[in-house]
């Protein structure tokens, strides 16, 4: 299925709609530079759109990533294609690149949903939802959540059963499951790469239990039960629905850790996770919350300061490498971890633990270059050719990368490597007028 | 007077909603005097509720806005929008922050911050009740930015500039630019030296067109705002004056290293304890023999965070760069000298992100690392001739070791620099920690609240090379954006000189933070006049005029009042 290949022109590709891309869309945007950002989700606002609060602010994630989606999506310079992958980029001259863009249909008209759920009542289909990292379901026909950017129903056709009950029970006739694959060719003349980093999966760890033991859940997860738009209004265990009061982090999930293939630090789990105990002690004031940790990394602007915060408030911090987890018939859970500071083995129960996911590259990017070598360094991410001149420069001259995708960073350091990519590629589009 | 107002109470998430009984609110002010409707909503920031509100003001033709939700420094530009979006003026909306002065503040008390909400709401419709539609002043930016600070940070963002077809001028205090880069070797994680590295860019920027380099060369003097800052610069050595005309100032003036004390650590005391500059100038100067003294050094003892995450001194921070500048460099002297042991006394090794291969090789060489109590730094002690470093080393569990070093590196931080008068010259904040503050971590990093003025690098606080690059071009992209139109729009909310009733008594232009208030003759007397583009509308004049002949703009005594009356009688 597949309609005749449409044409169209900006003057920059960004490829990911997440906080780094959608940064870079508005600065380029802004300075007058049309621009086509391509998110291959079902709403911009990348990872971020979901979290709870940002350290070290403590400001709710959402506060800050609603606007800036809103101003990305009404910018009349900038053009979004969600629920869209780019399949090829060819670099065809100085200041030229062709890419393929492939949107795949919603099989809804965005600008006629409302988001009245209608739909999501009518439909029949549950499955897991992967915008509350599977803690809870969703239906086959699904705004995909609250905060979403566009608001619109979408149809997993994956899973649908094709009754037609959505159908009927739209009120503004906008589920059309006639839609089909639609590909474009896009002429653009500077590309950036913000196609983000993927979380850990700590199935590669299986004496952490994850997966066996329904309490041991990740940092994503309770980064979930935490965020204003929580799947359960509050915080609990997902094995038994007890409100839970002996909680555990496992720092380094899956980060300096050879064995699963990456050695170095994710920059990040540190501050999150103590964010996150932070979160907890407000939300859950007699809950005793501990952190297992090989160092503490509170390296940027207030972190340490929000580190000692953290322990002023009563968080408890173990230097110490779990061992291993076991559950106990009561679902809660045995950590075996040797207590550095005191130098012996120790065991200790808990009834939550949450693994601390580190950041591993998304090789995507890489794969979409066929005439030109687009270079990973070698933990895989987006090498960045002059890292201390140029951050933001790859092996291709006129293709940019900004946030994660050529590292671990966090928010604020994603937003200034965007502004980096935007300086760069604002640079290249001028110098190449 | 306004008839049709509309009024949106946002829970925030829970944010609000979990203290303040929002539906209370909503209900204690839908018939509130000029008010048509009021509703709830979950974020009222979401995009989907600004297309409500959009379709509200359009379908119900409303004249006057007010959103209770978080800190106007948040959004109050983001509802501004909504209204101006819908075609009503914006300068008709009014925020009130029921989360920082409500919600957040009184989590205690949920009645009372409730009850809070409801007054600070009647009173922002109170003030819209009066509020008019008011026009942006538009002013000339000039197509220039001034760079102040020519280290990596300062020289890349005038690179960018330069890119962009904007002039440039660089004006740095040292005869020379490529501050402090330009002084070091190998750098990590590329191990290009800093002085190749400057020595590119230098490279680069001379045979632009658009940069002007001044050195030795100081602003002693500011006048003006965005769009149209006039510096004084003096260069060294004749005292020459020249001035400068420019849009927007970008600041790059970098840090100080923290002097240890004397006797920190033995620092002054101890003949054989350097800090970490002088050990990588060391490094670099050294011929075949690490000598120090006249004295061939084999054991080499670091002492991490000398000077950052202090828990008795002033810097809480960590200064971030120095754990992995310290294994690089003690890398080098490895590679470099033969017969080399060192031993890193550190608090917990923050190689964060790829810098843990460093780390890691650093191990694989045989580097010892060793580990101090919170409450138990290491201790440096002369023994005869010996200097001897102590420590209750938590990786070997507690226990008591001694490393007998030839020399003492003291890793010492980054501090905020000791002379700021270039900042207090543009009257920039600063934080907690000394060093310059943005608006926003994650909204607005390189902005200041001075408008015009952006800041990077490391006088924002410590970050590495790659870091300070990354938001040198982020000013750069914002301090483009300010001048790259030619013109600017600027807040219309200033204060307002009634002519008929000022005196010219000076106590106004005295009370004016931004110097923006200044005389000039009317009739036989004089009187106040107010420089629009410098006002910031901070009010500070109002108060203190004994005629009562300046108002500000959007804060009339009606509008002002109506709030007391609300807050004061419920």
């Amino acid at each position: 299925m597949m309609s005749g290949q449409k044409n169209i022109s900006f003057d920059a590709l960004v490829v990911g709609g997440g906080i780094a891309g959608g940064e870079t869309a508005l600065n380029l945007a802004n300075n007058g530079f049309k621009v086509l950002l391509i998110e291959k989700e079902l709403s911009i606002g990348g990872k971020m759109i979901l979290l709870s609060k940002v350290f070290p602010t403590l400001d709710c994630a959402a506060c800050i990533t609603t606007p800036k989606v809103s101003e990305i999506s009404r910018h009349t310079d900038i053009t979004i294609f969600t629920g869209s992958e780019v399949s090829k980029i060819t670099k065809t001259g100085v200041n030229s690149f062709e890419a393929i863009v492939v949107k795949k249909p919603r099989f809804v008209v965005v600008e006629d949903c409302t988001g009245c759920q209608l739909c999501e009542q009518a439909c029949p289909v549950s499955v897991r939802d992967q915008y509350q990292f599977d803690l809870v379901g969703r239906k086959a026909a699904f705004i995909p959540f609250s905060i979403a950017s566009p608001k619109a129903a979408a149809i997993d056709i994956e899973n649908c059963v094709l009754c037609g009950a959505c159908e009927k029970a739209c009120p503004t006739n906008c589920i059309d499951f006639t839609q089909e694959i639609e590909e474009y060719l896009v002429k653009i003349k500077t590309v950036v790469l913000a196609t983000g980093f993927k979380l850990f999966d700590p199935l590669m760890i299986p004496r952490y239990g994850f997966g066996l033991y329904k309490n041991v859940i990740t940092s994503m997860q309770m980064e979930r039960e935490l965020a204003p738009t929580r799947p359960f209004n509050t915080v609990l265990r997902p094995g038994d629905g007890k409100v839970p009061d002996k909680i555990a982090y496992v720092l380094c999930t899956g980060s300096r850790d050879a064995s699963v293939g990456n050695p170095i630090c994710s920059q990040i789990c540190c501050m999150y996770s103590i964010k996150q105990a932070q979160l907890l002690m407000g939300t859950l004031p007699m809950a005793d919350v501990t952190i297992y940790y090989i160092n503490i990394r509170s390296f940027g602007k207030g972190f340490e300061e929000f580190y000692q915060q953290a322990k002023g408030m009563g968080v408890n911090f173990v230097k110490g490498k779990i061992g291993k987890i076991s559950e106990k018939e009561n679902e809660n859970l045995m950590l075996r971890y040797e207590d550095i500071n005191e130098g012996i083995v120790k065991e200790a129960e808990h009834d939550m633990v949450i693994l601390s996911v580190g950041v591993l590259p998304n090789q995507d990017a890489a794969k979409l270059f066929k005439t030109e070598e687009l270079k990973l360094d070698t933990y895989k991410f987006i090498s960045q050719s002059d890292a201390l001149e140029s951050p933001s420069k790859t092996s291709i001259e006129g293709v940019f990368v900004a946030g994660t995708a050529s590292g671990p960073m966090d928010i604020p350091d994603s937003i200034l490597s965007a502004g980096a990519a935007s300086s760069e590629a604002m640079s290249y589009l001028i110098r190449n007028k | 007077m306004k008839k049709k107002i509309g009024v949106y109470i946002c829970h925030c998430g829970g944010n609000i909603s979990d203290y303040v009984d929002v539906e209370k609110v909503r209900q204690a002010v839908e018939d509130e005097g000029g008010v048509l409707l009021a509703k709830t909503t979950m974020f009222a920031c979401s995009d989907s509720n600004q297309k409500d509100m959009v379709d509200d003001i359009k379908n119900y033709n409303l004249d006057g806005v007010v959103v209770a939700s978080c800190s106007p420094k948040l959004h109050l530009t983001t509802f501004r929008n909504v209204s101006e979006r819908a075609g009503l003026n914006k300068y008709n909306y009014v925020h009130a922050n029921i989360r920082e002065q409500a919600s957040w503040a009184h989590s205690d008390d949920k009645t009372g911050a409730t009850e809070k909400a409801i007054h600070l709401v009647k009173a922002a419709i109170a003030k819209d009740r009066f509020a008019e539609s008011l026009e942006s002043n538009v002013i000339n930016a000039q197509k220039a930015v001034a760079v102040i600070g020519g280290g990596i940070a300062g020289l890349k963002a005038a690179m960018a500039l330069s890119d962009m077809d904007c002039p440039v001028y660089i004006i740095e205090r040292d005869h020379k630019v490529g501050g402090r880069v330009a002084q070091w070797g190998a750098l990590f994680t590329t191990n290009e030296t800093g002085k190749d590295l400057i020595a590119r860019l230098h490279k680069e920027l001379i045979s632009s067109e658009n940069v002007i380099i001044f050195t030795g060369a100081e602003v002693i003097e500011n006048k003006g705002s965005i769009g149209d800052f006039m510096l004084k610069v003096k260069i060294a050595p004749l005292g020459e004056i020249l001035d400068v005309n420019v849009g927007s100032v970008l600041m790059a003036t970098g840090f100080d290293f923290y002097t240890p004390e004397d006797g920190e650590f033995g620092y002054n005391l101890i003949n054989n304890v350097v800090t970490l500059p002088d050990f990588k100038e060391m490094i670099e100067q050294g011929g075949d023999k690490l000598m120090f003294k006249g004295k061939e050094v084999r054991n080499i003892a670091y002492i991490y965070c000398v000077g950052s995450r202090q828990t008795e001194g002033e810097n809480t921070y960590c200064s971030r760069y120095c754990c992995t500048s310290t294994i690089h460099t003690a890398l080098l002297a490895k590679k470099k000298y033969k017969g080399i042991y060192n031993y890193h006394f550190t608090r917990g090794v923050r190689t964060y992100g790829k810098q843990e291969a460093l780390y890691a090789e650093s191990s694989q060489q045989g580097d010892i690392y060793l580990q101090s109590f919170e409450d138990a730094l290491p201790e440096v002690a002369k023994h005869g001739d010996k200097t001897i470093v102590k420590i209750n080393d938590i990786l070997s569990g507690g226990r008591e070791l001694e490393v007998e070093a030839d020399l003492v590196v003291l890793v010492t931080g980054m501090v905020p620099r000791a002379d700021n008068s270039v900042g207090t010259l543009f009257k920039l904040p600063k934080g907690r920690d000394k060093f310059f503050n943005e608006i926003h971590m994650k909204l607005r990093p390189v902005e200041t609240v001075i408008d015009g003025v952006t800041i990077c690098g490391t006088c924002q606080g410590p970050k590495n090379i790659m870091e300070s690059v990354n938001s040198a071009l982020s000013a750069a992209t914002k301090s483009f954006s300010y001048v790259s139109k030619g013109v600017l729009e600027t807040e219309p909310i200033v204060a307002l000189v009634d002519s008929a009733l000022c005196t010219w008594c000076n106590a106004c232009s005295e009370a004016c933070p931004f110097d923006a208030i200044s005389m000039a003759p009317e009739g036989f007397g004089s009187i106040a006049v107010i420089n629009n583009s410098v006002c910031k509308g901070c009010g500070m004049c109002a108060p203190v005029c004994p005629t009562d002949a300046i108002n500000l703009i959007t804060y009339s005594n009606r509008e002002i009042e109506g709030m007391i009356d609300v807050l004061a009688n419920g």
